[in-house]
């Protein structure tokens, strides 16, 4: 936990009680919550999923507070999808919205709670696979941005890119077959699977590389070894988030600070954040 | 989409209003009058697609979800039904009879307090109605002929989930009047007709078929329910 001492200390947060509401003639603050958010993105087979649990290992280890959340994982919708998936019924836009409301789902049950309640929140894929993978599938690219527009902005977005050849590689040699829409089959690209999800994959991977600059992704190249690349990755959550923000605290002994404690005025989805009118300047 | 308009050869007909404004009821003797002048008839309504319909039945009676969630289920049901189902219909020239549209849903997350933009661009590749009629009644009318259908008034329907009332009867007529306000303010900009949902079934029927016959062309002729359909016409 070297790293955590060697850090160079962000700057101070604002005061989410005090930052809601937008001043004039000042910028409104991008954040009204006390947690950070770090996201891995990038194609199937980059490494990402990899580097994200031996940096939760090294953060839980260090008995920080922190939830891990994968795309795709609620129970909500999976039965849908499943039967979706399986009976061919999905188009790019019905495809795109149920992982919307399952994204929604985690986004009002865990992730902007835990963000509000100080949490340090790790994400396994986020908003910018929907936005690489659909757009690759044809939809398009401002009813995305529209669609996920409630999602907080991450503090960090690593960008895990490997080249095509290597990700394709690392997925065909690991899966005896691939399902028709991870390969991308709806689109009619080609007959043959894998053939089929290699078009998919480059269309995604151009998408993913329209954002690096647009959405701050911090580039991380996929290729390097896992060790090396794990040291570059908690070097820049070190510098970038002031971890001992999320600590383990000291055991509380006063129950309430005061006999009546003031009701904190919520955050709500769409005041959290400005990701929709900073891609709306753009 | 990469939709056509000038593909579509059939017409889309919307019918808007809050629960039991008599919607169904129209709907059903509608499609009777249609198919008996020779139109080929297609029908929609919420919660009825083959993706997602069963689904939203399900977290709706577990009471499950969350606001926004259940809105972005709605809209998958709604862009399942309108790819699978509507736009085929209309593209080989049948008449679609929706049974509440887009409009219903964004008043729903409106009122909800979802970012009323996000709605609007949620539903933007749409389509647009050829007709759309709302009938309007008001909410102690409509609290009424609910109570007599089910002898009941739902969880959802009397919009619970926004701790309005713990009263059902007031929890229901503030809900469907925030509804109501919605819509209201939807009618201009999308051309609403707005028809008097108060009156009896066949002074409705009536008017509806007026404005359905000029639209397709066809002379507004005479219409008596089937047995089958008879119960309805009070």
């Amino acid at each position: 936990m070297e790293n955590q001492d060697t850090a160079v200390k962000a700057p101070p947060r604002p005061d989410a009680s005090k930052t809601t509401l937008p001043q004039p003639g000042r910028p409104v603050p991008s954040r009204a919550y006390p947690g950070a958010l770090i996201v891995v993105e990038g194609t199937d087979g980059s490494g990402k999923s990899t580097q994200l649990y031996l940096l939760k290992r090294w953060l839980e280890i260090g008995g920080y507070r922190l939830h891990f959340t994968e795309w795709n994982s609620s129970p909500l919708v999976k039965s849908a999808t499943r039967r979706g998936k399986q009976k061919r019924l999905l188009t790019p836009t019905t495809f795109s919205l149920l992982h919307a409301a399952d994204f929604a789902d985690r986004c009002e049950r865990q992730i902007m709670p835990l963000l509000q309640g100080d949490y340090l929140v790790l994400a396994d894929r986020y908003i910018y696979t929907a936005f690489a993978r659909d757009a690759a599938r044809g939809c398009s690219h401002r009813w995305l941005r529209n669609l996920y527009r409630f999602a907080p902005v991450p503090d960090i977005t690593f960008y895990f890119r490997a080249p095509l050849e290597v990700a394709v590689d690392r997925i065909l040699s690991g899966r005896p077959k691939l399902k028709y829409y991870e390969a991308g089959m709806d689109l009619g690209l080609s007959y043959e699977r894998p053939e089929s999800f290699k078009l998919f994959q480059a269309r995604i991977l151009e998408e993913y590389d329209k954002m690096v600059d647009t959405d701050n992704f911090v580039v991380l190249d996929g290729t390097l070894p896992v060790n090396k690349l794990q040291k570059q990755m908690r070097d820049i959550v070190a510098s970038k988030i002031d971890l001992k923000r999320f600590a383990p605290r000291a055991p509380c002994r006063k129950m309430l600070p005061s006999p009546r404690p003031p009701i904190p005025k919520p955050v709500t989805l769409f005041s959290a954040n400005r990701l929709w009118a900073s891609t709306l300047r753009s | 989409m990469g939709l056509n308009p000038q593909e579509l050869n059939g017409s889309l007909i919307v019918i808007e209003g809050m629960d039991g404004s008599g919607r169904s009821t129209q709907i059903a003797l509608l499609q009777e009058w249609l198919e008996s002048e020779g139109f080929s008839v297609q029908t929609s309504g919420l919660r009825r697609s083959n993706l997602v319909g069963r689904d939203i039945d399900e977290l709706l009676a577990k009471n499950a979800v969350t606001r926004l969630t259940l809105a972005l289920m709605y809209a998958t049901d709604f862009f399942d039904q309108l790819e699978h189902r509507i736009v085929p219909a209309l593209r080989s020239g049948a008449l679609v009879l929706a049974d509440r549209f887009i409009f219903t849903l964004i008043a729903r997350g409106v009122v909800r307090g979802i970012n009323r933009d996000y709605l609007t661009g949620l539903y933007a590749m749409a389509l647009r109605p050829h007709l759309t009629f709302w009938l309007n009644v008001r909410p102690e009318t409509a609290f009424a002929r609910e109570f007599k259908k089910a002898q009941a008034i739902s969880y959802w329907e009397a919009g619970r989930d926004m701790s309005l009332s713990h009263d059902l009867y007031w929890s229901f007529v503030r809900y469907q009047t925030m509804i109501k306000r919605e819509l209201e303010s939807m009618a201009k900009k999308n051309a609403f007709i707005e028809l008097d949902g108060e009156a009896s079934v066949s002074a409705v029927n009536k008017q509806l078929r007026q404005r359905i016959g000029e639209q397709l062309g066809i002379r507004a002729s005479k219409y008596t329910p089937s047995s089958a359909l008879a119960h309805l016409w009070r």
